[in-house]
C-alpha cells in the first residue's frame, strides 16, 4: 500500500503542476481593463449600422435566453443570446449617460479583456416605438395564431408574439 | 415555447428575420421609411440543366406569403 502510494503521489503533484501552469483560471483571466478600473468597453453593432462604438461603461443588462442579466467589468466570459428584448447600456453622466434599445434578437460576447460586443438585426430605442401599432400588431398576431394552419405558420406568430409581448411590457 | 420554432422546421436566420421584421412593423412614423427598405429581401433562383435556365422561381421567405413578398 505505501509503495503504491509513494508512486503514485509524485506522479499527482507533477499532474498538478502541469495544470496550475497551463490553465488560465477566471479570476485571472482577466487582465486590467485598458478603459480603466470598474469600465469596460462595449460595442453595439447591427449589419447596417454601428450604434456604439469602443464605449467605456459601467454596465450593461441585458435580456438572455437563459435570463436578465447585468455585466459588469471583468464578467466571465461568456457568448449570450438574446431575446426579443432591451438592452441597457450604463455609462457615466460625463460620458453618454444610460442608453435604453429594444432588440429584435442577437448575442452578445463578453470576451476575456473585459469587452462587449453586442450584435442584434434591430434595434430601436423606445422613443421609435408607436405603442398603438404593438397593441395592434399583438392582436393581429394572437390572430394568426388561432388562425394558423400548419406548424410553422403557428410558430412564426408565436415569435411575433414574444417580440410584441416584449415590447408592451418595455413600454408599460 | 422557447425554441418551438426550432421543432416547426425553422432555423435560427428564419427566426431572428422573423422578429426583426415583427420589430420593424412597429416602428413611428419618423422612421417608418428609412426602416422599411431594409424590410424588403428577395431571392431568386433557376435551376439550370445542359446549358440552359430554367423558371426563374423567388426563394420562400419564412412568414412572408409568396404573393406579398417583393416582385421588383
Amino acid at each position: 500500500m505505501y509503495q503504491l502510494r509513494s508512486l503514485v503521489r509524485p506522479s499527482l503533484q507533477l499532474f498538478r503542476r502541469g495544470v496550475q501552469a497551463s490553465t488560465r483560471l477566471y479570476a485571472t483571466e482577466a487582465p486590467a481593463a485598458s478603459a480603466g478600473p470598474g469600465k469596460m468597453v462595449v460595442n453595439f453593432v447591427l449589419p447596417h449600422e454601428v450604434l456604439v462604438k469602443k464605449q467605456a461603461v459601467n454596465q450593461v443588462n441585458l435580456s438572455a435566453v437563459s435570463g436578465d442579466l447585468g455585466i459588469l467589468a471583468d464578467h466571465v466570459p461568456t457568448v449570450e443570446q438574446l431575446k426579443p428584448g432591451i438592452v441597457e447600456i450604463i455609462g457615466d453622466e460625463s460620458g453618454s449617460g444610460t442608453q435604453k434599445w429594444f432588440v429584435s434578437g442577437g448575442f452578445a460576447i463578453m470576451n476575456p479583456d473585459s469587452s462587449l460586443n453586442i450584435n442584434a438585426i434591430e434595434a430601436f430605442k423606445l422613443d421609435q416605438i408607436s405603442t398603438e401599432s404593438v397593441a395592434q400588431e399583438l392582436a393581429k398576431a394572437e390572430q394568426n395564431l388561432a388562425s394558423a394552419k400548419s406548424e410553422q405558420e403557428k410558430e412564426i406568430a408565436a415569435i411575433e408574439i414574444e417580440v410584441y409581448e416584449a415590447l408592451k411590457s418595455a413600454l408599460a | 415555447m422557447a425554441f418551438g420554432w426550432r421543432n416547426a422546421g425553422l432555423n435560427y436566420l428564419e427566426y431572428s428575420s422573423v422578429a426583426a421584421r415583427a420589430l420593424r412593423r412597429v416602428v413611428t412614423k419618423e422612421v417608418a421609411p428609412k426602416v422599411a427598405r431594409r424590410d424588403a429581401m428577395a431571392l431568386k433562383f433557376s435551376k439550370w440543366s445542359e446549358g440552359k435556365a430554367g423558371e426563374l422561381k423567388p426563394a420562400p421567405v419564412a412568414g412572408v406569403k409568396a404573393d406579398q413578398g417583393t416582385s421588383a
